[in-house]
Order: C-alpha cells, then structure tokens, then sequence
C-alpha cells in the first residue's frame, strides 16, 4: 500500500465515576474517601462467606438520572451479572456489574470542541461495585476495601470521538453532568472519576477498525489530552513504519499507562486473549424492573443541566456562547458568577474576570477561585467599582493582585487605603499629560486623522502611561478628541 | 429425657419441672459419652451452652418471658455461622475461620430462648451426599455405625438421631437436609426458596441453597419453621410474606388431598424400597388421600442441570476463599500468584476442587451456551412440569432415595455419589418446599424416607400432609441403640 | 462430545487458580470427562423458545434499602481472622503494579 497521508484516530471513551451515595451500592458500610484504612467496611464489602448483597436504592435513582440528563434509554428491566477475576483488591474475586442488561441505554452529550458544539454518542450506563485499594511497597502490598463496594456507574460512548482534544471536551462535558446532578465528586485526583481510553486509528475512509490499545491512569484532562495525542502519533509512526507487515501485527491489543514524567505511554501488559470473565447473572440479586412514572418523576425533576444553563446566560445575560460554555463547565463556578450577579450586573465582566483574569493569576496556585478564599460578593465589587470609574480597568488588575496576595480583603478597602489607586479626575492634571503626549506623538496624530483607529488607542495608552494608570479613561478620551479634532 | 421431643422438653422447663441447666448437662454428657463413636459435632460448646442455661433459669426465676424454643438444646451445621465461633465447613481451608456475625437463623433462635450447643459436620462447603468429603472428621450413621448418615449435613442428622439433641439445623442444596433425615430415620425439611434467610449460611448454590430443620417429629420441625420462616432484610432474595403458623393446621386432616405419584420416573427403584414407598401410600390413601399418576418426566435430567448450575454458582462463590483476607494462607507461598494457588491446593478436598473446576468449564467462553444457558433452560422446563402437575394435585410423593444408607467408602466414583440425589435434586430446582419423613425400615434395620412436595409458598401444606401422616404411624418413635 | 483433555484442564486451574500435581490433573481430567458425558444427555431436550430462568420465585424484583450507613464491621474485628496484617490493611506479597 502506498504510504497514505490521511490518517483518522477512532476513540472510545470508559469512565468510571463513584456515585456519592452515603452507603456503598450493596453493603451498608459508609461511601468515604480518605478514611484510615479498613475502617470503612462490613462483611459484605469484604467479601466474607455467607454475606449477601442488597441494593441501595439510592444508587439507582441516580444512575437513572443520570440516565435522564444524557437523555438516554432508562431500561425498564435491568439486572445484574457476576463477573470472574482473581485479584487482592476484590473481595470476593468476582464483582457484581451489568453485562447484557444495563439501567441506561445510548444517550448523547454536547461538548463545545474549538469554538464548535459537537454531539457525542453515548452506547450505554451502568452500575457496578468498585474494587478496594492496593498500597505498594517494596517489599509487600497492603489492601485497603474501604473504597470496595463504592457505587460506580460506568459510562461507556460509541467510538465517535476523532481527537484528543475531542476525548477532552466530552470529558469534560461528562462530569459537568454529573456535577450538575450531584451524583459524583468527580474528583480525578481521588479516584472519584476515571477514564480508560481505547484508542485506534485508521486511514480516512477506511471501513472497519484496527486494533485499539487500552490508555489508563491518565489523572486529568490534560494528562489525558497529552496521553491520546502521544498514542495517536505512536500508532501512526508504527504503522507507516512497518506498512509492509500485516495491519494487525503492528498494532495489537494491549493495556497502557501514562507515565506524567516521561510524558509517553507505556506498556502494562499485552492481551493476547481476550479476558474470560464467565459472566452470569448474579443469583443473590433479583431485577430492577422501573415503571414509567418512576422514570418521568426522575426526568422531571431533574435541576438545571450545564447545556441548559450555558442557553440561558446565552439568552438572558447575552454572554458569548463560548463564554457561557467556558464558565458553566464547573458548577462550583457557575455558581460562584450567579452570586456574584446579584451584586454587580455586568456579566460578560465578571465572566472575563473569572475566567480570564483571575484563573491567570490561580493558575500556579494549584487552587480554583472557589477555594481562593475570595468569595464572589468581593469579585461584584471589583467590576462594579470599575463600572463606576472609581478605579481604572487598569488598576483594578493591582487590585486584583492585591485581593490575591490577601485573600478575604475587601476590594472597596484596599481601593479606599491605596492612594495610588485613587484614580484622577482632575482634568486640569489630565490636560497637562494630553498635552505632553500630543506634542510627542505628532505622527500618531497625523495616522488617526488619516483614519487608522489604533494611533488613537496608542495615544490613550499613552497619557495612561503617564498616569500611571490612574488617569479617568472617559475624561482621557474626551480632552484627545477634543484636542486632535481642532489640531 | 433425651428422647422428648423438644415441645416436650421446652414444656417441661417451662412449668418448671426442670432446669436449663439440667437440661444442656444431659445432652452434653450424652455428647461425651456417644459421640466419639458417632462424630456428629466439630464442636461442642461446653461453656457457651451451660452459660446460657443458667441466664435462662435465671430469667424464668424472674418471670421474664421465654421465647418458643426456651431451654431446648440445638445444633448447628458448622457451615453457619454462630458469632464468634468457628466455621470451619469442614474444609482445611477454614479451620481458624471465627463467624464475624450471627447467621439470621442463628439470632432468631437465640432470640426465642433456644441454645446452641454445638456445631456439626458436614461434606466439605457442603459438597457431597454422605459427609465422607468432610476434611475434619468421619460422621457414622447412629443407626448402623459402619454406614454414613449422608449428606451433606449428616453431622447434624446423626445428632438429632442419636438424640444428642432434639433439633438441628442443616442446609439443602440437593437435598442435603432430606438425604440425611432419610438414612437417619429423622423429620428433615426443606423450606420454600427464600423462606428461610440465607444470611450467615456459606454459599454453596446461591439459587438452590436453604437452611432447614431437622426434628424427631413434624411439630418440632414446624415450630422451628415459625421462629426461622420469616422476611430477612439481609437477604435480597428473601421471600416478601408474612410469618405463617404452622402448629394450628396440624389436625390430621388431609381428607380429599390428592396426592401425585410419578410412577414412570420410579421404575427402576429397587423391591424393597418401592414396597416400602407403596405402603406409606396406603397409609395416605387410610387417610383420605387420593394417591394420582403423575408425569414428571424431566425430573430424568435433574442432576446434569444441578451440577451445572450449583457447581457454576460454587466456582464463584468460593473464589473468596484464596488465603488473602481470611483462612488459612499457604506457608510456602512466596508470591501473590502463589498465595492463591498454594492456599487453594492445600485448603481445598479434591470433591470440591471437581466441582470448582466443572463450574469454571461451564461457564467458560464458547461452553457457556451449551452447558450453562442449555441448564437453566431445562431448570425452566423443569418449573413449568411441576406447575402443570400442580393443577393436577396438591402434593407430589417419592421416595426420598433410591436406597439406605450405605457403607462408608463403598461408594468412591463420584458421579454414582451423584446419582443418589435423583429424588430429591428437583425440589431444589424449582424452589419447592419438600419434606423427609420415616417411613419405614429396611430388612436390615435402616431407616427409609418418604418425600413431600408441594408448590412453592404451600409449606403449611406439605408439614401438615407430613404430620398427618405421623399421627397413624410410629416409624418416627423408633430409637437406634445408642439413644435407647 | 466435551472439548476436554489435558490442556483444557490446565486452563481452567489457570482460570480457577487451584494448584494441582500431575496426578491430581490426570484423575481430575478422568473424573471430569466422565461427568461431562453424562451431562451432555441435556442436548437431547427441547429448548427451542424456552427462557433460562434467572430466578426461581417467580415476579421478584426491586429489593433495595434505604442509603444509611449501617452495620460496620470493626477493623480489628476484620483483622482478627486475617492470615497477615500491616498498619491495618490486610498484607500480601508484593505486587506487580498493573490493573
């Protein structure tokens, strides 16, 4: 085959999210992160002879809703299976999941992916008990199933997801949801939520799918992103490099790692054979069989879903839609800009002023405007004290950088104490500098006159220069235009 | 004493006329004296026992209320759980194995007063018809010591047959309670599936196991069955429905009932067994009985469906058992792979390693539809006979085994060992209730077991046909020498 | 007609994870083969149309409880029938890290 130049990646995305139910999915011992281990636990999540499972209610009725906020199938008859594998982390060397009748059938998800709102196909949901945790050490391993039996639902899309930027997106867009719902901490560091990647590419327009390799431990979307982009280019070179052998050679099923420090995926382990997990139905169970006006009663009163609420500050706030997009992803922040609009109206600020302006100056932190310590009534303040001319736009960023180096301090009062932040409105004082620059800039006047828009902004630049920031930007706007129109 | 029904007993502590204490020292001196000829208990509770005898005089001093089983002595199947004692299951692998919760059994007994006095042997993880697979001890059959009591719960009928106490508990599978009543000549009962909670029972086969009584008479059964029959809410396939009474139906009267006999299916019993079978049904018909033919054909695939579908069940159910959180760890395993396969080895009798290994091959990839689903279909078909029948009649009525209790190690192929579960296996298939009764002896000296079923949820039924049968019958009174 | 013979049965001890002697394998495989043929007489049954039946009380369905924390098993409760034991968790030869 001559070496094609068009190659297309095929990604299907596995995630698993912990439901944060108070009890686990079928034992009664506490859903708790964090716990000093095996403290956590009772005869059923330790897999004791003669413990039996029961349901927790409350695991189905978010799954369901889950189910509802992907505007997905709820199947009315699901069951459970028992599936086979030796490992110290089970506690019964076999876990309870949904193999061939799951709760929640096919669904779809929004994502914004470069500007552009993409649809992604979800192929199925269902629940399932989490393993414990095995805590390496050089010489021996300790089991901890504090974490074993934790609601999960497993969130499995179609193949129709073509970048790594896509796999991010819909990511994304997956535990806004599950944010949104409350079904989830959706906390990647803790293992809250978890995706596996299976990841193939083939040339454009051909039929069918090659191998695919199985990504894991990617701990965040960037890590993620990175992970994808590293295999995609792999599984490429691979391929044009050995396209004299057949298709199925050079790539063949296995599992991979990502490794953060060396920034590649690495191999965990080959899979010859598929793994034979003797699934049967779970005969200590009986089935979920749900009634329509369970169903509906879920569908109804589902709250407000980020694609929801991105429309409404699109329709009622007149936000940019990726803005609106970009500030619903994070409920936490969503909601900390709804508190912040009570105070201060101007929404496209505010959303500039979290997303931009503020996420810049948190993003070495390691921390979010939420757990900042400054709260939204103070953010409101700084907008509104910059739509009253109190402060300039461009000293509101010191303050800004002051609000950040004292978290907790109100705006008002670091405004109020700084004498340099004072902004001036003498106009007299103001003249004396759009004198200066006008004298100094005469070119600039001569290009705006000859109807270049930027020589002005220049000059404006300029006297806030001279200001030192502090200059009132409508009172510089006036005296230049006033001056240059009778120069 | 030894010899009172438990009513009896517990009527007699209740007036007054003895003591707990009195009671429990009997039993356990009979314990002593027997047992090391019988091998029924893997463990005796010397302590425990006599501790809770005198709490309960003590109570009874005081006028407090006494439960429905106060002072009677009671066994227990070593494969559920007591709180803080041993389950070994008979199995290597459990032999420092402490119970870290009551079995629901175990706590609704205990609520009523009962007292536990030890707990019993059995076939390993109750794997086997005669208790020869325990890995602990040999069981003898009380009434012919070179003979097993079968199994798998033969430790708990020897007991109750050598009246080492009035009542016992067992687990049926397969028939595992009816087996060893039958060759015991005892009342063993298996309840409706979901009748009796199955938390605190080691699960052999989650869909066909119940725990069930054993008793000298049918009321001692019953009552047993109003204290354990109950909703557990531990047990997801616990049955929904009210606690039903026993005791107040036990009038004798079964006038008009028809009783369904499947003649086809018993054409290869042998003489003795089928003459003795015919006249228990005499004495049915003596009562009012109407003795029906019935077709249950199917009843001819029971067995190659239950070792696919319990020992398909058991390969998952004891994968747990790996050495990991409990049990015993093999000591020359160096590396992970070899905890679990050295833990296995050693822990494990080679029955159950058979039937491990034949439940991970039918449901493994590419058998799974022939062995598994083909099982599961015929267990439908199987359901589907016996609801047919049941238009037809109200109790169907067989022999419980095809013959007596036979000597230990004369049978050692397996699947023969198999085949003794031919009568009993369908009732476990369909979740029927189904009781042993004596019915009779063998020209040299063994008990034989007539079996009762009924349909699901008509346990009343069945006890009451069983108890009226009792009545007009004195097979039940007979003593095997070591209790006289 | 099973599939059976030496290295199915070395499969499933992989997949069971029960160590077993040569011996022991050779009498299992015999055991097994025989109980095999004798199971294979279900073929002869008619199933067309007929569903397995998943559960044997008929119309079960939608047991659950409540979300409450309950019955919590105490560590040393748990610890106490463990074979081995480290800073509370249960102890085990180190592992390879995959899964």
């Amino acid at each position: 085959m001559n070496h094609p130049t068009q190659w297309e990646a095929v990604i299907g995305l596995e995630i698993h999210a912990e439901l944060n139910t108070k009890s686990k999915l079928f034992s009664s011992a506490p859903n708790r992160f964090g716990d000093e281990p095996n403290t956590n636990i009772n005869d059923v999540c330790t897999g004791q002879p003669g413990a039996l499972p029961v349901l927790n209610k409350e695991a189905v009725r978010k799954a369901v809703q889950f189910g509802c906020a992907i505007n997905a199938q709820i199947a009315k008859f699901s069951k459970f299976d028992r599936k086979s594998y030796f490992y110290p982390d089970s506690p019964r060397n076999f876990q309870i999941t949904q193999f061939d009748e799951p709760i929640v059938l096919g669904g779809s998800v929004v994502a914004e992916v470069d500007g552009q709102e993409k649809v992604f196909a979800v192929n199925r949901v269902h629940l399932e008990d989490d393993a414990g945790m095995l805590k390496h050490f050089p010489t021996f391993a300790g089991v901890d199933y504090n974490r074993a039996g934790v609601p999960l639902i497993e969130i499995v899309s179609e193949p129709c997801i073509h970048s790594a930027r896509e796999a991010a997106a819909y990511g994304m867009a997956i535990k806004a949801i599950l944010q949104y719902i409350d079904a989830s901490d959706c906390n990647m560091e803790e293992g809250s939520l978890r995706i596996d990647a299976n990841v193939s590419v083939r040339v454009k327009g051909e039929k069918g799918l090659r191998n695919k390799i199985e990504i894991k431990n990617m701990n965040s979307f960037s890590n993620m992103e990175l992970a994808i982009d590293a295999e995609i280019k792999r599984q490429i070179h691979e391929y044009t490099n050995h396209a004299s052998r057949p298709q199925h050679e050079i790539i063949s099923q296995a599992t991979y790692r990502w490794d953060p420090e060396k920034k590649e995926t690495v191999l965990m382990r080959r899979k010859e054979q598929a793994d034979d997990y003797r699934y049967f139905p779970e005969p200590d169970l009986v089935p979920i069989i749900l009634t329509d006006a369970y169903i509906e009663g879920i569908r109804s009163s589902l709250p407000e879903l980020p694609l929801q609420r991105e429309r409404r500050y699109v329709s009622e706030l007149a936000l940019p839609a990726h803005s609106a997009f970009a500030i619903t992803l994070d409920k936490k922040i969503a909601d900390y800009f709804e508190e912040a609009l009570k105070l201060c109206s101007n929404a496209r600020a505010l959303c500039n002023w979290i997303l931009v302006e503020f996420a810049g100056r948190l993003k070495d932190t390691g921390k979010t405007l939420i757990d900042s310590g400054i709260p939204a009534s103070h953010l409101a303040k700084l907008v509104a004290m910059i739509d009253k001319g109190t402060i300039t736009g461009r000293i509101a960023k010191d303050v800004a950088d002051d609000m950040m180096a004292a978290p907790g301090k109100d705006p008002e009062q670091i405004v109020a104490a700084n004498p340099d932040y004072q902004p001036v409105h003498d106009q007299g004082e103001i003249e004396v500098l759009v004198d200066k620059v006008l004298a100094e800039n005469m070119q600039s006047v001569v290009d705006f006159k000859a109807g270049r828009d930027k020589a002005f902004a220049f000059l404006v630049g300029q006297v806030m220069k001279l200001s030192r920031g502090k200059a009132s930007p409508q009172i510089v706007n006036d005296l230049l235009n006033q001056k240059i129109s009778s120069l | 004493m030894h010899s009172l029904s438990a009513i009896e007993i517990r009527d007699k502590f209740l007036r007054g006329e003895i003591s707990a204490v009195t009671i429990v020292e009997t039993f356990l001196k009979r314990i002593e004296k027997y047992d090391h000829e019988v091998g029924a208990f893997l463990a005796v509770f010397n302590e425990r026992a006599i501790q809770q005898a005198k709490k309960l005089d003590e109570k009874r001093k005081a006028g407090h209320k006494l439960g429905k089983l106060a002072g009677v002595p009671i066994a227990i199947k070593d494969n559920i759980h007591v709180k803080g004692e041993l389950s070994t299951c008979a199995s290597k692998f459990l032999t420092n194995y402490r119970a870290p919760f009551d079995a629901t059994v175990t706590r609704l007994l205990e609520a009523e007063d009962a007292i536990i006095i030890g707990k019993t042997n059995l076939d390993e993880f109750a794997m086997g018809s005669s208790t020869e697979n325990s890995a602990l001890q040999k069981t003898r059959n009380p009434w012919n010591l070179k003979c097993t009591p079968g199994g798998s719960s033969g430790g708990s009928a020897a007991a109750v047959a050598a009246r080492f106490c009035p009542l016992a508990f067992g687990s049926d599978t397969g028939g595992s309670v009816r087996l060893p009543a039958s060759f015991c000549g005892i009342v063993g009962y298996k309840p409706t599936y979901g009748r009796v909670s199955r938390y605190g029972l080691v699960a052999f086969g989650s869909s066909l196991d119940q725990i069930g009584p054993f008793a000298t008479t049918t009321a001692d059964a019953a009552l047993l069955m109003e204290v354990v029959g109950r909703h557990c809410e531990h047990d997801s396939t616990s049955l929904d429905a009210p606690q039903e009474d026993y005791l107040s139906s036990f009038n004798g009267d079964i006038k008009g009932m028809r009783i369904g006999v499947p003649w086809q299916f018993l054409e290869q019993l042998a003489e003795e067994p089928k003459q003795v079978f015919s006249a228990a049904l005499e004495k049915l018909k003596s009562l009012g009985a109407e003795i029906v033919d019935v077709d249950l054909s199917i009843l001819k695939y029971s067995i190659a469906v239950y070792y696919i579908l319990a020992t398909a069940e058991a390969s998952t159910n004891l994968a747990r058992f790996d050495g990991i959180r409990y049990g015993q760890r093999s000591a020359r395993a160096k590396t992970l792979d070899e905890v679990y396969d050295f833990s296995k080895e050693e822990g494990y009798g080679p029955e159950v390693k058979r039937r491990i290994l034949l439940g991970t091959y039918v449901l493994s990839a590419g058998y799974k539809d022939s062995y598994y689903k083909k099982a599961q279909q015929v267990r439908t078909l199987t359901i589907q006979q016996f609801k047919g029948i049941f238009q037809k009649c109200d109790l169907v009525a067989l022999p419980t085994s095809p013959f007596t209790a036979f000597e230990i190690g004369a049978i050692k192929d397996p699947l023969q060992l198999y085949l003794e579960d031919i009568y009993t296996i369908a009732a476990n298939l369909a979740g029927l209730p189904a009781v042993s009764i004596p019915e009779g002896f063998s020209r040299d000296g063994k008990p034989l077991g007539m079996q009762l079923i009924g349909p699901q949820k008509q346990d009343v039924r069945v006890l009451k046909a069983a108890n009226a049968f009792e009545k007009v019958t004195d097979y039940h009174k007979a003593l095997p020498e070591l209790a006289k | 007609m099973s599939n059976l013979d030496k290295e199915a049965i070395h499969n499933l001890i992989k997949l069971s994870r029960i160590e077993c002697s040569e011996e022991e394998q050779a009498r299992l495989l015999k055991d097994l083969e025989k109980i095999l043929v004798y199971i294979e007489q279900l073929q002869e049954v008619d199933t067309a149309n007929v569903s397995p039946c998943n559960q044997v009380l008929e119309g079960a369905c939608n047991v659950m409880r409540e979300d409450e924390v309950r019955d919590i098993m105490p560590r040393e409760l748990f610890l106490s029938n463990a074979p081995s034991q480290v800073g509370g968790m249960i102890r085990v030869p180190p592992v390879i890290k995959s899964n």
